[in-house]
């Protein structure tokens, strides 16, 4: 089973996209997000689709990797869409039985479902086209400046990318705990929810065990090769913001811009 | 009690870019009460063969019997495949996680839904097959025990369930020579015992020349020779093309018998190769 | 850094990890706002270890770059997991008490987030609602034993 588990959404390429700074990314995703809260017609959304399928297009990721990122939501999605159709009142469209559907409803549905695909497609774009260590160094980077009011910047990040380095580690261990509890009689599929919840447990203990005993010797190796913390510490991989960050940062504004004239205009 | 398996064929993530076979049309048997070692290569499928036999992972195509009950079929409830077939993993040592030392070889009878008096006996009996006084173990914290203690509860553990195909991985991976001298006796004194269905896998050749009544040898994925112990250890160039040896005492009577010695050709254990070298050098 | 503040960072680390891993892993049974996210029941290692406060933190975030559910996830639901945390700490001498501000503050702020930014038709109460429900079978089912069991076992959090 966990062999057939992709780790991350990262999708390899050498697209413009990719070879953006992280943290240009990073601060273009939010600013795309805060975008799609601002505008507050479908032309807002139109504009946002274009820049989304623009930014996807130059990405060369393929589409169906993009919409596998809407699988997990799909639910939540329909849900949303179907409730708000049915829930608003207003003027009536169609009724069936006790339920029905109103115009203002399905405004809503549409126009929530539309801003929430937008939103998913958009953030899930940001770890398609950006490594888990790149994203690490981008939000450290960004997060520098905070350690001047006490944020352990360096710690967070390195911690995080430790992090990153372990969970394939972790993922094989719980495997084997898992089939070793399995092979003595633990059932993880069936039963209701209580049941399973207490067979966690057997996973969960030798998992913390043997979790502790990396972090034991992954701290004495790292003090052994003088690791003192982030002061003065310099990295290989230098980030360095280039020429078509700047041109995305242009593009970005004008978007910005595009939407805020929609808010206002529209 | 017997095993067969007909054609058994496994395939890792099929569909994906990174598909493998791991197992290729692989038929055998094992019958009642035989001890039967597997050897191969890291990487030859040992450990994915064995999964399959107690259910952990069902093949693409082919047919596993156990006990009369074909366990690849749609519905077979796997705790009756559990109940028979028993799987001790590597360093089985760290599925440790209950409080104390009874509890957690109690887990595996709990699971079984066998009442409370004889869980009680079943860990006692257990713990004392496998070397350990019950009373003095029972409630000790498994976290509070040395290495080669801590795999004999695990060990304990599987055997509680009674099963009557015991599969051991590697059971003295990381084990000093004593302790490795220990559970190895420990195993053929169970299988004495309980009478059932032994299989060792491990890349001790001495081990397995000794105990087993039968050998398995894989290679990527594919089963290339079955046979007793003799017939397997007497083709040495075969064995070493696939990186494997033979035991040390075979490889001492062969030396020898390259320099003249008159010596007998299927030695395969220390005792058999002292007779031997004794009667020769008497002469 | 001196040595104990490696080991604290590290043990942080592997805190994250092993949340990210459990989310990756066995992910949330449910659909819509009524979720049983297991990872979640590591919320209670902060009575045991103040390295789980960073830890949850970080695990939350990588969860979310690692899934699928993107920044604003990651952004309100790290805060939260950060606000709980550090209170679970702060009640860490009232074992049965360690529970609740996982439970109450993504409570509040999940909920909010599902009612204003996906939103979901239900009442802001309920929305709130619906995700403490989810939290309190992680928390306390799954959660409070593990606490009481990893408490046993004080000496590999030193």
């Amino acid at each position: 089973m966990l062999r057939d588990i992709t780790l991350g959404q990262y999708y390899p390429g050498n697209s413009v996209i990719h070879r953006l700074d992280p943290r240009v990314k990073i601060i273009g995703t939010m600013v795309y997000i805060v975008a799609l809260f601002v505008v507050h017609t479908f032309v807002g959304f139109a504009i946002s689709f274009v820049a989304l399928a623009a930014v996807i297009a130059v990405s060369k990721v393929p589409v169906k990797f993009i919409l596998r990122g809407l699988k997990p939501i799909f639910f939540i999605i329909l849900f949303t869409f179907v409730l708000n159709m049915f829930m608003y009142s207003g003027e009536v469209l169609v009724k069936i039985g006790f339920l029905q559907i109103t115009k203002e409803g399905l405004y809503t549905a549409f126009f929530m479902a539309t801003r929430l695909i937008l939103l998913i497609i958009g953030s899930s774009l940001l770890t398609l086209a950006t490594r888990p260590m790149s994203l690490t160094d981008g939000i450290e980077s960004l997060l520098k400046p905070f350690s001047k009011i006490g944020l352990p910047a360096h710690e967070l990040a390195m911690m995080m990318t430790i992090a990153l380095r372990f969970i394939p580690t972790l993922l094989e261990e719980t495997d084997k705990i898992m089939k070793a509890q399995q092979a003595r009689g633990a059932d993880f599929e069936t039963g209701n929810i209580f049941k399973r919840a207490k067979h966690l447990i057997p996973i969960l203990i030798p998992l913390f065990i043997s979790a502790f005993r990396i972090a034991q010797d992954m701290a004495m190796a790292m003090e052994a090769r003088c690791y003192r913390g982030g002061d003065n510490r310099t990295r290989m991989n230098v980030m360095k913001y280039s020429k078509i960050d700047g041109v995305a940062c242009v593009i970005l504004a004008l978007f910005v811009g595009a939407a805020i004239l929609e808010r206002i205009l529209i | 009690m017997s095993i067969q398996a007909r054609n058994i064929t496994h395939i890792y993530s099929e569909g994906l870019p990174h598909e493998s076979v791991a197992l290729f049309d692989i038929s055998f048997e094992i019958d009642d009460g035989e001890f039967v070692g597997i050897i191969g290569h890291t990487g030859s499928g040992k450990s994915t063969l064995l999964q399959h036999l107690n259910g952990l992972l069902k093949p693409k195509s082919g047919q596993i019997v156990v006990g009369g009950v074909d366990i690849t079929a749609g519905k077979v409830s796997m705790i009756d495949i559990r109940r028979r077939t028993g799987l001790v993993f590597q360093y089985p040592e760290y599925q440790l996680f209950e409080e104390s030392v009874a509890k957690d070889v109690a887990f595996g009878p709990q699971n079984l839904g066998l009442p409370p008096e004889e869980i009680e006996s079943r860990v006692e009996e257990a713990l004392q097959l496998v070397g350990l006084d019950y009373n003095e173990f029972k409630d000790k914290s498994p976290f509070d025990l040395s290495g080669g203690e801590k795999r004999k509860v695990a060990i304990a553990g599987v055997i509680a369930m009674k099963p009557e195909v015991l599969i051991l991985d590697e059971p003295t991976a990381g084990l000093d020579p004593k302790a490795h001298r220990d559970i190895l006796s420990m195993i053929e004194n169970i299988h004495d015992h309980e009478k059932n269905i032994t299989i060792l896998v491990t890349h001790k050749m001495d081990d397995v020349a000794r105990l087993a009544d039968k050998i398995l040898v894989m290679e990527d994925g594919r089963l290339v020779m079955n046979g007793t112990p003799e017939e397997i250890f007497s083709q040495k160039e075969a064995l070493s093309g696939m990186g494997l040896s033979i035991p040390e005492p075979t490889e001492l009577i062969i030396d020898c018998r390259e320099c003249g010695m008159d010596l007998p050709a299927d030695v395969l254990t220390i005792d058999q190769a002292e007779e031997a070298l004794v009667a020769v050098l008497a002469k | 850094m001196k040595k104990h503040q490696t080991r604290f960072w590290i043990q942080a680390a592997l805190i994250a990890a092993i949340y990210a891993t459990l989310t990756i892993l066995l992910g949330s049974i449910g659909y819509g706002p009524v979720q049983f996210r297991i990872a979640e029941a590591l919320t209670v290692l902060p009575a045991l270890t103040p390295a789980a406060i960073p830890g949850l933190f970080a695990g939350c975030m990588i969860a979310n770059i690692l899934g699928p559910y993107g920044m604003i996830d990651m952004i309100l639901g790290g805060g939260a997991t950060l606000l709980a945390a550090i209170l679970s700490y702060r009640l860490r001498k009232h074992p049965a008490l360690v529970p609740l501000p996982p439970i109450l503050v993504n409570g509040v702020v999940i909920g909010a987030m599902l009612y204003y930014v996906y939103a979901v038709p239900m009442s802001l109460w309920a929305c709130m609602g619906a995700v403490s429900l989810g939290q309190l079978v992680s928390c306390y089912i799954i959660g409070y034993p593990l606490l009481k069991i990893l408490g046993h076992y004080e000496k590999i959090f030193q």
